[in-house]
């Protein structure tokens, strides 16, 4: 039977979503979460094309295409980008489209404070770009990182870096209030049934993110201050004729920077330990074992900041050194969760599974290569030469990039209630794989060689020519399996392969309900017995 | 259980071997000119040793998982794979070997980085270097300086000589901002931080020419702000201290 009110739901037509503005302002989740996506992928293509300008003059040896302070700018805006408005972003926006689907819930705990953390986002991201394109002589130019005293008035001069450290500190005003939104709604507005040990491992993923954020963010957002009043208003706290000290800032920034790793990283161990035992057709192995190390990640991640630091001579090596080399273990925990999930399965390789597992092949380098940089005499030789750059893209590029990926074929007939396909998601993949290991692994040799990071040139004849030339040709085979996937996206979202509910045969409650969800998400919860409730629903003959 | 036998068999010997061609492998890392450096590249060997089975065994897990359990054509769409969820004794192992591991690794890490950053008590030599955008000023005992030129693409890169087999102490700090005293083939590098001096020492146990580069971030000529090593003998060492310009301090 039809009543009016269900004929007047159905009236506009199913290919019309809701208007622009709609989107921009309202502050449902599912909404305010694809807005994240979609904003964080837009400054993963810009902080890419810098990049590829950037391997474009590396590709030979002298400078060719940009100057000197034109390239410090492109590396400065690519890292802080693709760490701040890309990848930290895109979790965060994951993080609001699942979590109040995962746990139950309607949305999220504080549907405008959510919103307005959204608008502190694009707003740092604008002051950050326009850092980036300030006229001559005034961009930031400084470095991701920062240090003064490059980074001070004297050396940076201009309203470059000013607006960069303005824009950071909005982004970090974001993330706090998106932790406080997450912690919130996780802890009180779960469905019943659903105990803190049967939350889906990406929401818990994300409630360790979101701690560590409010830890980690504040300390960094007062030594940007701090930075911000020796340019401007001459404070001397990084100051060393003045009695202070330079050193000071790095500490403070990398008690942000070291735990961010982990903000970058666990949202995607929470991906890809979501779509690994659904595509093997198992139960998660180890679920106790996966928490108590991505809970050990995130105690330890907050003590193995000054592993930055070791050429510094101002910190106690051993034990940053027994900090970072502990972190290893929780991680490769992980490693024995996932193989164990597909140990004994019936393996379906659908592109999700497909990047989860070029994600594990490519995160292992990153994770054993970090260990070796844990040594300080070892990073005295890697640091800041492009090992690290090498060793950090392994896990930031072909780890969290690859979980981004895999996180989108897997949720996106969630989100939008039609397939992507499946045979140009395989070339994507394919070409990303080769792409970054392509364009990473020479990095390796080329550190090892003797070639420092941030150099806009080098000279020929120290062994660096043919690992850069590899490098660039990686990269542009990068820049072209992200076009393919751009085109997958259009094409799909035109050809419109109905998804259903549930295209994967998922386990936790977003399978459950349509796709995409009705705004107050679930007409009729299932019952939560397990850590599977929408597998339980599908197979109540294995239902203890 | 029996198919997986021969596979045991095969990585053992495989692993057997690769161990023992990787004892004397460098694995693309330069070998050391120093005593120090041949410290480091120790402990380089010793951890890339150990990497070499800790990344095999678990990318053979992963390669026999997705082999041997992906879904077959026979399969029907719909089969589920074993319902195991734990397996309490693997799980302590895999916690616990790592640790191992670890431990272990920290253990020859601390006492590696001892050796590389022990001072000796009387150096042979000197050196001040100091740091400054975009060039180094190395000071030797008597006064006698080398100087980068001004800095920039076509720049010639400073000297800096050392006397091969003694052990030269470096006095490292910077004018300006912070910048990073490093050559590859030492496999060593110290920041040069406004405000403080740092010392290290170095004992070139090889004759030759090394590159050395500024490594810490320092603004636009970055890039340019490289130098040369030159590990001499003691005879050529003071010849071309005589020539050098005495600056007063």
């Amino acid at each position: 039977m039809t009543t009016i009110l269900d004929r007047r739901r159905q009236a506009p037509s199913p290919r019309r979503g809701p208007g622009v503005v709609h989107r921009l302002v309202s502050t449902d989740h599912k909404n305010i979460g694809i807005l994240y996506c979609v904003s964080a992928f837009a400054f993963f293509l810009v902080g890419g094309s810098l990049a590829e300008v950037m391997r474009l003059e590396l590709m030979e040896p002298s400078r060719q295409i940009v100057s000197n302070e034109a390239y410090n700018t492109l590396f400065t805006i690519h890292g802080t980008v693709m760490i701040f408005l890309f990848v930290a972003p895109f979790a965060t926006g994951l993080a609001n489209y699942l979590i109040p689907l995962q746990v139950g819930a309607p949305d999220m705990a504080f549907p405008r404070l959510n919103l307005s953390s959204f608008y502190f986002y694009i707003g740092g991201g604008i002051l950050v770009l326009l850092a980036g394109v300030a006229a001559a002589g005034q961009a930031a130019a400084m470095g991701w990182t920062a240090y003064p005293p490059l980074s001070e008035m004297r050396l940076s001069p201009g309203v470059g870096p000013d607006l960069w450290i303005l824009g950071l500190v909005l982004v970090v005003i974001s993330n706090v209030l998106n932790g406080v939104n997450i912690l919130t709604t996780v802890f009180l507005m779960r469905a019943p049934g659903m105990t803190m040990w049967r939350l889906p491992v990406f929401t818990w993923n994300m409630v360790v993110v979101a701690i560590l954020g409010l830890v980690a963010f504040p300390p960094a957002a007062a030594g940007l201050t701090l930075l911000l009043i020796g340019r401007r208003l001459g404070g001397l706290v990084y100051d060393a004729a003045a009695g202070g000290d330079p050193t000071i800032y790095q500490h403070l920034f990398w008690f942000l920077g070291h735990p961010e790793v982990y903000i970058l990283i666990l949202p995607f161990f929470g991906v890809i330990t979501e779509i690994i035992p659904v595509f093997s057709r198992k139960p998660l192995f180890g679920y106790t074992g996966f928490l108590l190390a991505t809970l050990t990640i995130g105690m330890l991640s907050t003590g193995v900041w000054a592993h930055h630091m070791f050429t510094t001579g101002v910190i106690v090596n051993p034990f940053f050194a027994a900090m970072t080399l502990l972190i290893a273990v929780p991680t490769g925990v992980k490693f024995f969760n996932w193989i164990g999930s597909m140990w004994g399965g019936k393996i379906w390789f659908a592109v999700p599974m497909l990047f989860s597992i070029g994600f594990m092949l490519n995160f292992l380098i990153g994770g054993v290569t970090g260990v070796m940089l844990a040594s300080p005499a070892l990073d005295y030789q890697a640091h800041d030469t492009y090992f690290v750059v090498a060793h950090f893209h392994y896990t930031m590029l072909g780890g969290s990039v690859f979980g981004i990926f895999a996180a989108i074929y897997f949720w996106f007939p969630k989100m939008t209630g039609v397939m992507l396909s499946e045979k140009l998601g395989r070339v994507v993949f394919a070409m990303l794989f080769v792409g970054f290991n392509l364009t990473f692994w020479p990095q390796f040799v080329l550190g090892q060689r003797g070639m420092p990071r941030r150099y806009v040139d080098y000279a020929s004849g120290l062994g660096y020519d043919t690992p850069n030339l590899v490098s660039s040709v990686g990269a542009y085979l990068l820049g072209v399996a992200v076009m393919v996937f751009l085109v997958d996206v259009w094409r799909s979202l035109r050809r419109r392969t109905p998804a259903g509910d549930d295209p994967w045969g998922g386990y936790s409650l977003e399978w459950a309900t349509s796709s995409p969800p009705p705004e107050h998400n679930f007409d009729e919860l299932p019952k939560i017995r397990s850590l599977r409730p929408a597998f339980d629903r599908q197979h109540p003959e294995l239902t203890p | 259980m029996r198919r997986g036998r021969p596979v045991l068999t095969i990585s053992a010997c495989v692993t057997a071997v690769l161990f023992v061609g990787a004892c004397s492998g460098s694995f693309g890392m330069p070998r050391g000119a120093s005593e120090q450096a041949q410290e480091t590249f120790q402990n380089w060997q010793i951890f890339f040793i150990t990497a070499i089975p800790v990344a095999g065994i678990v990318y053979v897990l992963i390669a026999w998982s997705i082999v041997r359990y992906r879904r077959r054509r026979s399969d029907p769409p719909d089969a589920l794979g074993s319902q195991r969820t734990e397996n309490l004794p693997a799980e302590v192992v895999y916690t616990a070997v790592p640790v191992m591991i670890v431990v272990a690794l920290f253990v020859l890490a601390i006492r590696t980085d001892d050796r590389v950053t022990a001072i000796s008590p009387d150096p042979d030599l000197v050196v001040h270097v100091e740091a400054f955008a975009w060039g180094w000023r190395f000071t030797y005992p008597d006064g006698e300086t080398v100087v980068s030129p001004p800095s920039g693409e076509d720049a010639e890169w400073p000297v800096m000589v050392l006397p091969h087999g003694e052990t030269t102490r470096i006095s490292l700090t910077s004018n300006d901002t912070i910048h990073a005293f490093w050559v590859p083939e030492f496999l060593y590098k110290h920041d040069a931080i406004p405000g403080r001096t740092f010392e290290f020492d170095v004992t070139p146990t090889e004759m030759g020419t090394f590159q050395g580069h500024c490594a810490e971030f320092c603004g636009l000529n970055h890039a340019y702000m490289n130098f040369e090593v030159q590990v001499v003998s003691r005879q050529d060492f003071d010849s071309w201290l005589g020539q050098q310009d005495q600056v007063p301090a």
